[in-house]
This record gives C-alpha cells, sequence and structure tokens, in this order.
C-alpha cells in the first residue's frame, strides 16, 4: 500500500477537493458564514503513527460506513474539536453560552450536520466516477480521534493492516472560529477500486 | 530517577517499549496496553496490542495479543528481570461502535486473548481497566512500582 504514486496522490487529491467543497458548501448554506479548506492532504501513514496524525482530545465524531457501488470497508469522519463543537451549536441555535458540557442537543445539531456534509461529499466524489456512493446511517461519538480510528481499523474490514491511506480535509469558519477535518479512511479493495476508476477517467 | 514529569515515550499502534522511563500509548480503543513489570525492580515493559490473534505472523510481535505478553517477557528476562517476579496490568479493550458490520468486539476478543496467554505464561493478572464504551490514553511509570494512569476523553484519571 505504501507505493502511491505522485500521479495516484494527484489524482485522489482533486477527487477529494471536489467532495469537499461540496461538503464546504453545505456547511457554509448552514452557518450562513464562510468557509475556507484545505487542499486535501493524503498520507499513506503506519499503523504506529498514527497517533501523529489524531490525537486524544475530547472531540465529537460522525462516521459512516460507505456503501453503494464499491467495494464496501471506507469510512468517512467528520470530526470536530470540542469546543468548535459547542461553537458551530451556538451559532446554528443563537446561543452564546460556551462554559459548557456537549448535550444531547450538539449531539442531534451534529447528526444532521454530519449527515448533510458527507452526504454532499459522497455524493461529488460518485458523480466525479459515474457510480453511486451513499452513506451508511451515522454513528456519533464524544470521545478521543485516535480511539476512534484504532477501533474503525481493527475492524475485518481492514484484514490486519500495517499501514493506511488517510485523507484528510480542514475546513474553518474564521467567523465563528470553528475546525473541523473530513476523514476518508479506505481500506485496500475500496482504495483500489477507487484508484482504477481515476486511471480510467483520465485515459 | 527520571523526573515525574519527564515526556513519556510514545508507544505506537503494534509497538512496544522497555525500560526505567515512563511510557504512554494514546487514545487506546479496542486495544490493549499491556504492562508487564518487574515487582522487584523499577522495570517494566509496555506493549500496544491491537488485534487478538496474529495468524502466524512475527514481524509485529507487540500487535497481537496472543503474541504480545510472551515477546514482553522474553524482552524482560533479557534485561536481568526473573520470570517470578513479574506481574501483568491492563487496559483497553472498550466497544466504541455498535452500529457497523463486520464488528465482532475485538474489544472483549483482545481482552480474553490476553488473559489466556499471561495464564498460560504463569505471569498474574494483578490490575485491570478494561472493557466499556470509551477511549483510554495510559502513562506507566516504571519508577512507581507499576503504576498506570488511565485518562479518558472526559478527563477523569483512573489509577491502577
Amino acid at each position: 500500500m505504501n507505493t502511491l504514486t505522485s500521479q495516484q496522490r494527484d489524482a485522489l487529491r482533486e477527487l477529494g477537493n471536489i467532495g469537499a467543497a461540496h461538503a464546504a458548501t453545505t456547511l457554509s448554506t448552514m452557518l450562513m458564514s464562510n468557509i475556507e479548506m484545505t487542499v486535501p492532504d493524503i498520507s499513506v501513514v503506519d499503523i504506529a503513527k498514527i497517533h501523529e496524525h489524531v490525537g486524544d482530545e475530547l472531540s465529537a465524531l460522525v462516521i459512516f460506513q460507505i456503501t453503494g457501488e464499491v467495494s464496501g470497508g471506507g469510512y468517512v469522519l467528520l470530526h470536530i474539536p470540542k469546543n468548535s463543537v459547542i461553537r458551530l451549536t451556538n451559532a446554528m441555535l443563537g446561543m452564546t453560552d460556551m462554559e459548557r458540557d456537549l448535550t444531547e442537543m450538539d449531539q442531534s445539531a451534529l447528526l444532521e450536520i454530519g449527515n448533510i456534509m458527507v452526504s454532499a461529499f459522497l455524493d461529488a466524489t460518485a458523480t466525479l466516477l459515474s457510480i453511486i456512493m451513499l452513506p451508511s446511517p451515522p454513528s456519533m461519538i464524544i470521545d478521543m480521534p485516535h480511539a476512534a480510528f484504532q477501533s474503525i481499523l481493527a475492524i475485518q474490514a481492514f484484514s490486519d493492516i500495517d499501514q493506511v491511506v488517510i485523507f484528510r480535509t480542514e475546513l474553518h469558519s474564521d467567523q465563528h472560529k470553528i475546525s473541523s477535518n473530513i476523514f476518508l479512511l479506505p481500506n485496500k479493495p475500496m482504495l483500489d477500486e477507487i484508484l482504477a476508476m481515476l486511471d480510467n477517467l483520465m485515459k | 530517577m527520571p523526573s515525574p514529569d519527564e515526556q513519556p515515550v510514545i508507544v505506537g499502534i503494534g509497538e512496544f517499549a522497555t525500560g526505567r522511563a515512563p511510557m504512554s500509548s494514546i487514545g487506546l480503543g479496542s486495544c490493549i496496553g499491556l504492562v508487564i513489570f518487574d515487582r522487584d525492580r523499577s522495570f517494566g515493559a509496555l506493549a500496544h496490542i491491537m488485534l487478538p490473534d496474529s495468524q502466524g505472523r512475527s514481524d509485529r510481535p507487540a500487535k497481537y495479543a496472543d503474541t504480545a505478553p510472551s515477546h514482553l517477557v522474553k524482552e524482560l528476562t533479557r534485561n536481568g528481570c526473573k520470570t517470578a517476579s513479574l506481574a501483568a496490568k491492563i487496559s483497553g479493550g472498550a466497544s466504541m461502535f455498535q452500529t457497523f458490520s463486520g464488528n465482532l468486539n475485538i474489544g472483549e476478543r483482545n481482552i480474553e486473548a490476553v488473559r489466556l496467554e499471561l495464564k498460560k505464561l504463569n505471569i498474574p493478572l494483578i490490575a485491570e481497566d478494561v472493557g466499556g464504551t470509551v477511549g483510554r490514553t495510559i502513562v506507566y511509570y516504571p519508577s512507581e512500582n507499576g503504576k498506570i494512569s488511565i485518562k479518558t476523553a472526559g478527563g477523569t484519571i483512573n489509577i491502577i
């Protein structure tokens, strides 16, 4: 898996760029604010070094399994640190209290936002590939990002890997000081299939 | 003697460390942090176990519950520890998601596999903080006789 060519990286980055831009647009509409977005970062990461990419600070993670016309075993994660979650819910509901714990209200707002953003992300990438990709019903946890990543990579779909391709785009709103990340974790069969489709597209 | 606020060595998924300095594994989900330490010396080892069964793989012994315990024992005896003075503590093995397919509760299987292996090796398991649904960051302090500090994302701290 450690042999992504620069051409494959470029193609994946472009694919992710289109997906993330659509997700950013939905967030921008919901917040009525500008959303800045970084160029997607694609890393081939050894499992022992995942802690260099995601930490253990309290965060909300909305997690979707990718289903549809593509080999199963890929996940999309929307990651939002705790303070950004509170600012996000506050901005949407017109509240100002920052000194509070995360509540059910934050969770249901996040599930909704996550659903909308990730559907847009998958729709746009799938359209480019001329296939259908759908998010599973979301699973949400308020916990450590590293623990969530690790738990996902330990399930069977990843079949005892030593490395994983992590795709990450950061979205942030300067106005509301909200930062979030969209992660895409494809397993090997899904990555290979997407690379093959991209390869065909460029022929 | 390491000072209490010395930066711990980070032990990533599938890795292990041995020695006298503090060691840490960040964000254990279904993974297990296995500490085997010498009750007579300020010396021990930490493995960050990911999966229950190595299925014969031997290139990353600390990654699997069936190979990590014997690997740590070998490392410790190589460093002069007596098998009879070794003891173990474990943390982790949470089940963070219930909803995805193909998730046959790896956390629970990791816990069972480590317990079984320690029993085979005759290493007493003297403390554990396992299972549940939350992630854990652990720091192991060899200088404090096997002390492990376990933190959750919510900020609670448990010492075993």
